[in-house]
């Protein structure tokens, strides 16, 4: 599947040319030009590359370079390759047996002759050393250097397919990205078998050289998004890309954000779906994570377990969500606002409780909230980091016995234990990690607002908040969509979950090519027969 | 860029300088002592007030505690309280503000100055008129959930489901700046330590007490003066005593002639029968309660029109509804004209229900 995966990509000339700059760079030439007999200025130069190339190559101990006879000709042919890269048994089993046993004169005929699809016959000896690199075998006959084969035996050590872990869903499909963008590109090819999806390959990262595809729908994603995407790849500099992490924040509209502004996903299904929406995803090699642009904060409060049910039960979790981000946020501060500010807003009822649950705490509201706001956030930064099965314990330690105690201790009063506790469990209800990352972070100024002044404090923080997400975009469209810019028709799908039959339209703010998914009349009749 | 700048520059400092606001000086809960009550009484020539403080403790039972202090002004009540409690007494969460009847008939706006003057106050603080003196009632022992919530929620309950008028210092303060409108208030008495009892409603002259309605008549002042009525009445016929809960009433006043004024009250009320006296229900019964009813409520409601008329008095707002009709309305003419107002009642009782024992 990796090897087939050149095929998928459609080169661009802009990348080859860049290819062709980074290998003027790299000393690059004919295999075994020590062992040419033709003596023209032009092989003069490639020997001394060659013996540049050879030697940078040869300092590492996984450089191999194996002589072959072929039993019917008797001609020598040579493989040079980097074993480390290179699986075996496409040397054993495929390339081996045809090239010893069968006739063959030239280095064309090789090409018919193996059983590889990936086989590339070329004279141009600067591609050598990259080609070694990314795991193809050099096939060179000993008479003749000038020509020469590559093909691809390439190992992927790559872990099998597994069920999503961070976007689980109990029903809908079971399968998760992996770090093989082969693999990633199969499943989603796979969803979207039409020929109108575009995958465009790039190579990031001087060190790295990291494969990027960015994938859309000919003819319904906007050209101007795509056009976006592509100069800002091409804009980076990174020389090492690790993960498509690296690309949300090296492709940001706003950097300085803590708002994520590519909304990332391990489902195939999700970017599959997405793309149908007109938007562009990129998948990166070696992250098991895609990136889906250009998004909405709405968005980042969906699950795409809401697709699966029913649009009753999916509008009401939303909602459910919605209220957990407020509450998770908001909860923490507004205690403090109203216990240091504002008593008049305390109902007699809850007073006699809160009084009582504080009458023992030494400190103002604020440091008792900032010690179990920090005493949770220890708990979920150990729980990360530690192995699993110590985590679990951590969090008993952490929940039952450091809460417990310290309300026993009179460090903290039980009332906004409660509250803490909540607004952690609210604060997991947000389907998108980084998002809730986000949330977490937020709870801090809205908690020191309100130590200061109070509700008025808060109503300050959140107008900075509102602020800041109103000026915030995804690849250039606004991420407050659909409320601001206010767009009636895309609520549909953005704090509520409408049903499919009212889903006939893409998002506006999309400008998509094609704005209609379905005819909308179809899909309201129904063909009973008992009607 | 740069005016951005600048402008950002100020508004930050704005945002700044409201923290040199001493409203947003802080207030935390276990820290301050929260005024539920307050309580004005005559002690010769000063006014002695009292506030009811809650006292939290922790068993997260509550007692009540009372600061009192003398003095002719309230701002100057409220310092030497303050000067005898151990943590600043807010007022903003005030529940209760109960007057001395004596103090009631000298007016009570001055007193009012206070809350009218401190927005933390709200609008929905009850007032009532206390036959007796406040710091008594405020001195019993209403109930662990204390004394305040005790006061508010049997003003409350009356107020929704009895015959309570709707009263608050809102609804105070509208009928009051209101011309041609005179506000009224609860009255309360302390009945033994553990009870207060709704005894009437006092009826005002502007800011001064003139009169104090009957309990039982408060069922036909509550159809006059309010919208909605819950409340229960008694109704004699010949078969016996029968007993009317009301679910809804509706009150209109038509101004039917000028020169001498004419006015025309007419009440629809619909009601349930809630008791009879006697086992069955005779033929007709119905119909004899809803015109017995009919004819008690129309000349109770007149004979109050017509008492208020006498006093010079007009909770009803009966000035403020001729205004409404007349153009270039003169109220100083008004109070001559409202002399001569002759009242006529016209009721139309309905029983809906008369329960599932037949």
């Amino acid at each position: 599947m990796v090897r087939d995966m050149s095929i998928f990509f459609r080169r661009r000339r802009r990348q080859k040319e860049q290819d062709d700059k980074e290998q003027k760079k790299q000393p690059s030439s004919k295999g075994n030009a020590e062992k040419d007999k033709d003596k023209n200025k032009d092989d003069e130069k490639a020997n001394k590359h060659a013996e540049e190339w050879e030697k940078e190559l040869s300092k590492s101990t996984d450089y191999q370079k194996k002589d072959y006879i072929n039993r019917k000709t008797g001609k020598k042919f040579i493989f040079t390759f980097i074993p480390t890269l290179v699986e075996e048994k496409v040397l054993d089993n495929n390339a081996l047996p045809p090239l010893l046993e069968e006739e063959f004169l030239k280095i064309i005929d090789v090409k018919k002759l193996l059983p590889i699809a990936d086989v590339e016959v070329s004279s141009d000896t600067k591609k050598i050393a990259q080609k070694l690199l990314d795991g193809y075998v050099l096939l060179t006959l000993e008479e003749d250097t000038r020509e020469f084969a590559f093909f691809s035996a390439k190992k992927t050590v790559v872990r099998s397919v597994t069920s999503p872990e961070i976007e689980f869903s109990v029903i809908g499909p079971k399968e998760a990205f992996v770090e093989s963008i082969g693999d990633n590109l199969n499943m989603v090819r796979t969803r979207l078998p039409v020929k109108e999806l575009i995958i465009e390959e790039y190579t990031v990262g001087k060190l790295s050289r990291t494969k990027v595809a960015v994938i859309y729908i000919d003819g319904i994603t906007n050209k101007e998004i795509i056009n976006t995407v592509k100069q800002r790849i091409d804009d980076i500099v990174k020389d090492e890309i690790a993960d498509s992490s690296y690309f949300t924040q090296l492709i940001a509209d706003n950097g300085n954000s803590p708002f994520p502004q590519l909304l990332d996903s391990e489902r195939p299904d999700r970017v599959a779906s997405s793309l149908a929406e007109g938007k562009v995803a990129i998948i990166v090699d070696g992250s098991p994570h895609a990136l889906i642009g250009p998004t909405s904060l709405t968005e980042f409060f969906n699950a795409f377990e809401d697709y699966f049910l029913n649009w009753i039960l999916a509008t009401f979790i939303r909602m459910i969500r919605l209220f957990a981000v407020v509450f998770s946020i908001m909860i923490t501060p507004l205690y403090v606002a109203v216990v240091t500010h504002h008593y008049e807003l305390i109902p007699k009822d809850l007073l006699v409780t809160l009084v009582a649950s504080r009458r023992v705490v030494p400190f103002p509201p604020v440091l008792e909230a900032l010690f179990l706001e920090v005493t949770i956030e220890l708990l979920r930064e150990a729980g990360a980091r530690l192995p699993t099965k110590v985590g679990q314990t951590i969090g008993i330690v952490g929940g039952i016995v450091i809460g417990t105690a310290s309300v026993e201790a009179g460090l903290t009063s039980n009332v906004l234990l409660i509250f803490i506790a909540l607004s952690a469990l609210a604060s997991f209800t947000t389907p998108v990690y980084q998002m809730s990352n986000t949330i977490r972070l937020l709870r801090f100024p809205f908690l020191f607002m309100a130590e200061i002044w109070g509700i008025l404090g808060m109503t300050i923080a959140f107008s900075f908040l509102i602020a800041h997400l109103l000026r915030l975009t995804s690849l250039g469209l606004p991420y407050m969509e659909p409320v601001f810019p206010l767009r009636l028709h895309d609520f549909k799908d953005a704090l509520f979950r409408l049903p499919f039959s009212s889903q006939s339209k893409r998002p506006t703010f999309l400008r998509t090519g094609d704005s209609s998914r379905f005819s909308k009349d179809k899909a309201k009749k129904k063909k009973d027969i008992d009607e | 860029m740069k005016v951005t700048r600048i402008l950002l520059t100020l508004l930050m400092c704005c945002l700044l300088l409201v923290g040199c606001n001493p409203r947003y000086e802080r207030k935390v809960i276990d820290d301050i002592n929260i005024a539920t009550g307050m309580g004005i009484d005559k002690s010769g020539d000063q006014l002695k007030g009292s506030i009811m403080i809650p006292v939290f403790k922790a068993d997260k039972s509550m007692e009540n505690f009372l600061f009192t202090a003398k003095g002719t002004i309230m701002r100057d009540v409220a310092a030497q309280m303050q000067q005898k409690a151990s943590q600043p007494i807010f007022s903003g969460s005030m529940d209760v503000a109960l007057f001395e009847e004596v103090v009631a008939r000298e007016g009570i706006v001055q007193v009012l100055d206070v809350f009218l003057r401190d927005p933390s106050v709200g609008a929905r603080v009850h007032l009532a008129v206390v036959d007796g003196k406040a710091q008594e009632i405020f001195e019993g022992n209403y109930g662990d959930r204390g004394n305040a919530q005790y006061l508010k929620d049997l003003i409350e309950h009356n107020m929704e489901g009895g015959n309570l008028p709707l009263t608050n210092l809102h609804s105070f303060l509208f009928n009051f700046y209101q011309q041609g409108k005179d506000p009224y208030l609860p009255y309360l008495k302390q009945e033994s330590p553990e009870l207060v009892n709704i005894t009437g409603i006092a009826i005002f002259k502007d800011e001064k007490v003139i009169d104090i309605l009957h309990e039982n008549k408060m069922f036909y002042f509550k159809l006059l003066v309010d919208k909605f009525s819950m409340g229960q009445v008694k109704v004699k016929e010949e078969h016996g005593e029968a007993t009317v809960k009301s679910i809804t009433s509706d009150t209109n006043m038509k101004l039917t002639k000028r020169k001498p004024y004419e006015i025309t009250v007419q009440i629809k009320l619909k009601g349930l029968l809630t008791e009879h006296e006697g086992t069955r229900l005779e033929k007709n019964e119905v119909k004899d309660i809803e015109k017995e009813l009919e004819k008690q409520i129309n000349k109770t409601c007149l004979k109050l029109l017509e008492d208020f008329q006498k006093q010079k008095v007009d909770p009803i707002g009966v000035g403020h509804f001729v205004k409404t009709k007349t153009r270039n309305f003169n109220f100083e003419k008004w109070q001559t004209d409202y002399q001569d107002v002759t009242f006529k009642v016209s009721t139309n009782v309905r029983i809906l229900e008369v329960g599932v024992v037949e």
